[in-house]
């Protein structure tokens, strides 16, 4: 067998390009931050949901185009508009051997529906009204209303990934250990330094995964990500600042960049003065130029986003669509004039020292000082931020709001009047009802025209400004082969990668 | 004249002078930085972004096209102003503390050396951080919170002179004489700190001004567009090899400061002190 | 004698010490946003009643006095509570990163000593004069840069002139020693190079201090060799002041590590502190305070004995 192995591995030496995928290799990739705590069903933490996709899965996963395909369940169907049926894999195992059954889907759904457990998932899964399993493979879903849509996509998120019932009831600390169905299980984790993942050799694709190891090396600081792979310190990092792109070169390094789903906003309290007149609102949107902003901050490596990604060819408006976008301070000043603060005005913009957020506010003050509008930027410790984003105590604020490829989890919390993520004070019957007959209808046809309207009101009522989406950039050495980046900001393809080395 | 000796004696040493000198340079920038420059440091023009040290732009630009000399210039203002008043705030405060401590021993003395002791055994740094998060950036706040770190090193060296002045014959004498303690404070104490307090103050103006500018790095200080030196080493750092200029520069004229300051001490120290 | 004195000084440094976690516990509660706030970040999709169960959970419900009650309480028994991020226990975590700090400060005050030291002595021995010069222009220039400066240029200068040189990816001593110091060697340097300012300096005074002295010149007068008055005579002399201010010195470099760790990513107690700082893992800041608090505190027991060890004329008071 092992020879066998070495005679391939001195084949794809040889013919490297004629061959797809190759078995075997220790990649280590530089990350910024680390995870805080292992449990899938409680963790929020981007570090966190980084490591847990590759050890844990859901019943659905996404394919490199962010479609849904099957994951531990083989297939569901969708018998009436309020019924999902899900026919589970046989042929997966926990990393201790325990086989996953539907046993384990029904106690991980209550344990996240567990009020007492507060997982950040619970709030998806709040409109169903019983989880059943007829038999050991199936599971069945029925929902108090038909919103099966955007239901679906959350079953492919790490916050439901299913936990094995037989050992969470053995009371292991789930926080600082993982028994998951993903490709690969926890080697070592050795905290603010790397996390160690090794090959499930067990995995029920058994071609995957291609990598023995894949270890997450922990280098805060750029210049440090970046130092590390030119000297060969890792192979692959995720790069956040644009411009050093420029310095590694084609013969030695590749490059990946792909749009992201997330995107950047300046959030506006909708109830205070100024920002209660939708005329107000209206010049904000003229006044400033984004495109300028992708140029200056992100040196173009964004992209320009209404209401919904570009990317998201079916559903959403492109940036052209909507006259606001286009950057018009004469018109931002006669609106300005209109609504009777024809000298500007002055607000302050409070925001955190992550994702060139700080940049972003500079750009944005200079822009408005062009129409009289003076931006004050506070930089605020991201704990002050996040408390003042709570108790929506700020006037407008600078932030990164996580996107979706499904209409109803992009907009539903954020927009409806009690909506969850809702801190704008934006209430607005005409968009309730936008939000809940596009949750509730079922033709796709029906529902694109409906998200349609709402994305054109939404831009009319700016409730607040979307920005653009940042592109996530990764650099690797040549070695690193069929590496895949995901507008969702996962890496879960990492299974499919392989070291030609 | 005292003052003419002193200053002949500081002036033998060429050294103490091109850092007088460069030290007013740096200083006449903080005053007057207009003089300096010719580009307002926060105009940012798209036609001129990341170009690289020219005529025109002897520094280069940044990503917004902003002049970075100008901004460094206005850097300067920015940190010699609060490192500056950040010491004044710890001079005032520490002697004020140190005198206290020191004239009355005792359990003021165990109180006030206790809660600095307190402060001594914890990372500046960190120190710093709890305070403007606090209170909040702004230029304000940072002179308070690194005044408040640099108080218990002040207070230290006042204590410690205190306890032997207070021992000298003249002091014993004017309280015999029944004059108040606040009286004998003022006037027979504090005199004799004067040349402990100007190496003292120049030796951790000097730190102030590499305090201030690590915080900016670390994103705790002045809010955006205003400069400071930290703060544009901070956000050039990851250009350092795409555009080394945007960092290199502010860096450079935080280590000629600290270096001048350093020199000027040195010098200042020797003078002063009656053994060399 | 000595032994009533620490017994006296550790006692002293109680209330210290209590004082200091007390100041720290109100500081760190007081700054707004806590710990669920940033564990949730602004993706919080808890209901009301979710957020009540998930405060009750950590503990987090109780007022602050009680809290930092039940964390004293705790203390007596060695029980220095768990990390609230990653449910570790805190001794545990000190423990694993307590020698990766340990080794950057003692490394670097080493470099502090190696530079500061020789340039401190050829200041002073040929003061006022061009030798003087030339070593305060060229060890101050560098001396005088922001250590986070020069960390960014070494990382760039280093990773594009040797290609081959491992500054990433921290491995224990005992694991690799070759490796280790390979890693801890520029970082160490460039901490070492910002203290070695201030020993260069006290040395430069401490040496003119002690060549002004009367024996110095009685030996000078008696005609022993200028290089032997100064390296036999004067320099043991002025060491002693410059060696126990670089103990106390230790401990301030412990703070002074957090910088370097984070931008040399080594997995040291200051980004964990820095880390916590940022998470509001109370529990882990509470305990890392603690630690460095107490051993700054030793640290200058121990120094003050040393100098009256070294130097009988000073007392112990």
């Amino acid at each position: 067998m092992k020879k066998t192995l070495l005679f391939l591995l001195v084949l794809l030496v040889v013919f490297s390009t004629s061959f797809s995928a190759q078995a075997g290799g220790a990649l280590k990739f530089a990350v910024q931050v680390e995870p805080a705590g292992f449990d899938p069903n409680l963790a929020t933490a981007f570090g966190s949901h980084r490591i847990l996709e590759h050890i844990y899965e859901g019943l659905l996963s996404f394919d490199e185009k962010m479609d849904i395909v099957p994951g531990l369940a083989e297939s569901y169907e969708v018998p009436e508009p309020t019924k999902i049926v899900f026919h589970l894999r046989k042929n997966a195992f926990f990393h201790d051997g325990t086989p996953f059954t539907a046993e384990d889907v029904l106690f991980t759904f209550q344990r996240i529906r567990d009020p007492s457990f507060a997982s950040p998932a619970a709030s998806y899964y709040s409109e169903v009204l019983s989880i059943t399993a007829p038999d050991p493979y199936t599971v069945v879903f029925v929902l108090k209303v038909p919103m099966i849509n955007s239901l679906l996509l959350n079953f492919a998120g790490v916050n439901s990934a299913i936990v094995c019932k037989k050992y969470v009831e053995s009371g292991a600390n789930m926080q600082l250990q993982t028994n998951g169905t993903g490709p690969f299980t926890l080697k070592e984790y050795a905290a603010g330094n790397y996390i160690a993942l090794q090959k499930n050799d067990h995995y029920y694709i058994p071609e995957l995964p291609c990598l023995d190891t894949l270890t997450f090396v922990v280098i805060p600081e750029e210049i440090s990500r970046s130092a590390a792979l030119r000297n060969g310190d890792v192979d692959m990092a995720q790069i956040m600042e644009p411009l050093s792109l420029n310095t590694f070169s084609q013969q030695r390094f590749v490059i990946y960049r792909v749009s992201t789903l997330p995107y950047l906003l300046l959030g506006i309290n909708n109830a205070v003065k100024p920002f209660d007149n939708v005329l107000v609102r209206r010049a904000l949107s003229y006044a400033i130029s984004r495109e300028e902003i992708v140029e200056m901050v992100a040196f173009g490596e964004g992209t320009v986003t209404g209401p919904l990604n570009p990317s998201l060819q079916t559903w959403a408006l492109l940036p052209e669509a909507f006259d606001e976008y286009t950057y018009n301070p004469d018109k931002a000043k006669a609106l300005l004039k209109e609504a009777g603060y024809p000298n500007g005005f002055s607000f302050e913009a409070v925001t955190f020292a992550q994702y060139s957020l700080d940049k972003i506010g500079e750009a944005i003050q200079a822009q408005l000082a062009l129409v009289g509008i003076t931006m004050k930027v506070n930089v605020a410790e991201f704990g002050i931020f996040v408390k003042r984003w709570r108790e929506i105590d700020f006037e407008a604020f600078l932030s990164l709001n996580g996107g979706s490829t499904e209409p109803d989890i992009q907009f539903y919390r954020t927009f409806k009047s009690d909506g969850a993520t809702n801190k704008f004070n934006f209430k607005n019957a005409k968009v309730d009802e936008l939000l809940e007959k596009g949750r509730q209808a079922l033709d796709l046809e029906e529902r694109v025209t409906i998200y349609q309207s709402l994305q054109k009101l939404l831009v009319e009522e700016n409730p607040f400004l979307f920005l653009y989406s940042p592109n996530n950039l990764y650099v690797s050495s040549l070695a690193v082969k069929d590496f895949v980046p995901m507008s969702n900001q996962s890496l879960i393809m990492l299974k499919k990668t392989w070291l030609d080395k | 004249m005292e003052w003419k000796r002193l200053w002949r004696k500081f002036a033998r040493n060429p050294l103490n002078i091109v850092s007088l000198v460069v030290f007013t340079v740096f200083l006449t920038m903080a005053v007057f930085p207009q003089i300096f420059t010719q580009f307002e440091p926060n105009r940012m023009n798209s036609a001129v972004r990341m170009i690289s040290p020219t005529g025109s732009h002897v520094f280069g630009t940044d990503q917004f096209g902003r002049d970075i000399y100008s901004r460094v210039v206005h850097g300067v203002r920015e940190t010699l102003f609060i490192a500056f008043l950040s010491i004044v705030f710890a001079c005032v405060f520490g002697t004020g503390l140190g005198i206290v401590s020191g004239y009355y021993g005792r359990w003021a003395d165990q109180i006030v050396m206790r809660l600095m002791d307190a402060m001594f055994a914890f990372p500046t740094i960190i120190l710093a951080l709890f305070i403007i998060a606090l209170f909040g950036a702004s230029q304000k706040n940072l002179i308070i919170a690194l005044g408040i770190v640099y108080t218990p090193i002040f207070t230290r060296t006042v204590r410690s002179s205190t306890i032997s002045i207070k021992e000298f014959l003249y002091i014993k004498a004017a309280k015999a004489l029944g004059k108040g303690d606040f009286s004998i404070m003022a006037k027979e104490v504090l005199p004799n700190l004067t040349s402990i307090l100007i190496v003292s103050f120049t030796t951790n103006f000097s730190t102030a001004v590499l305090s201030e500018a690590s915080l900016s790095f670390l994103g705790l200080g002045v809010p955006p567009p205003t400069p400071t030196l930290g703060g544009m080493v901070g956000q050039g750092s990851n250009f350092l090899l795409s555009a080394p200029w945007i960092a290199l520069f502010p860096g450079l004229f935080i280590a000629l400061i600290v270096l001048s300051i350093n020199i000027v001490g040195d010098g200042l120290r020797d003078v002063l002190d009656p053994r060399y | 004698m000595i032994a009533s004195y620490v017994f006296g000084r550790i006692l002293s440094a109680i209330p210290t010490i209590l004082i200091l976690t007390f100041i720290v516990f109100l500081a760190i509660h007081l700054v707004p946003g806590d710990y669920i706030d940033i564990m949730l970040g602004t993706q919080n999709y808890l209901t009301d009643e979710q957020l009540t169960e998930l405060y009750q959970q950590y503990g987090l419900d109780q007022p602050f006095v009680a809290q930092y009650g039940i964390w004293l309480k705790n203390l007596i028994t060695f029980d220095f509570g768990t990390s609230l991020r990653t449910g570790q226990k805190v001794s545990a975590l000190i423990v694993e990163k307590l020698p990766v700090t340990f080794e950057l400060a003692f490394l670097a005050l080493f470099f502090s000593l190696v530079f500061g030291i020789p340039l401190g002595i050829t200041s002073a021995v040929k003061r006022n004069r061009f030798g003087d010069y030339v070593v305060r222009i060229f060890g101050l220039v560098g001396l005088s840069a922001p250590a986070f400066w020069i960390g960014a240029i070494l990382i760039v200068a280093v990773s594009g002139l040797f290609q081959d040189y491992t500054l990433f990816g921290f491995v224990s001593l005992q694991t690799d020693m070759g490796k280790n110091l390979q890693i801890l060697l520029i970082p160490s340097v460039t901490l070492g190079l910002m203290l070695a300012a201030q020993i260069m300096r006290m040395t430069r005074s401490s040496m003119l201090d002690v060549l002004s002295q009367e024996y110095v010149k009685v030996a000078k007068a008696k005609g022993v060799a200028k290089s032997k008055v100064i390296y036999r005579h004067a320099l043991k002399n002025a060491l002693i002041p410059v060696i126990t201010t670089a103990g106390i010195q230790f401990g301030y470099l412990m703070g002074g590590t957090i910088l370097m760790e984070n931008m040399f990513a080594l997995p040291g107690l200051g980004r964990l502190l820095l880390q916590s700082v940022n998470q509001r893992d109370y529990p882990v800041i509470q305990g890392i305070v603690l630690f460095i608090g107490v051993f700054i505190v030793l640290m200058n027991i121990l120094v003050d004995i040393l100098y009256t060890l070294i130097d009988p004329r000073i007392d112990l008071k």
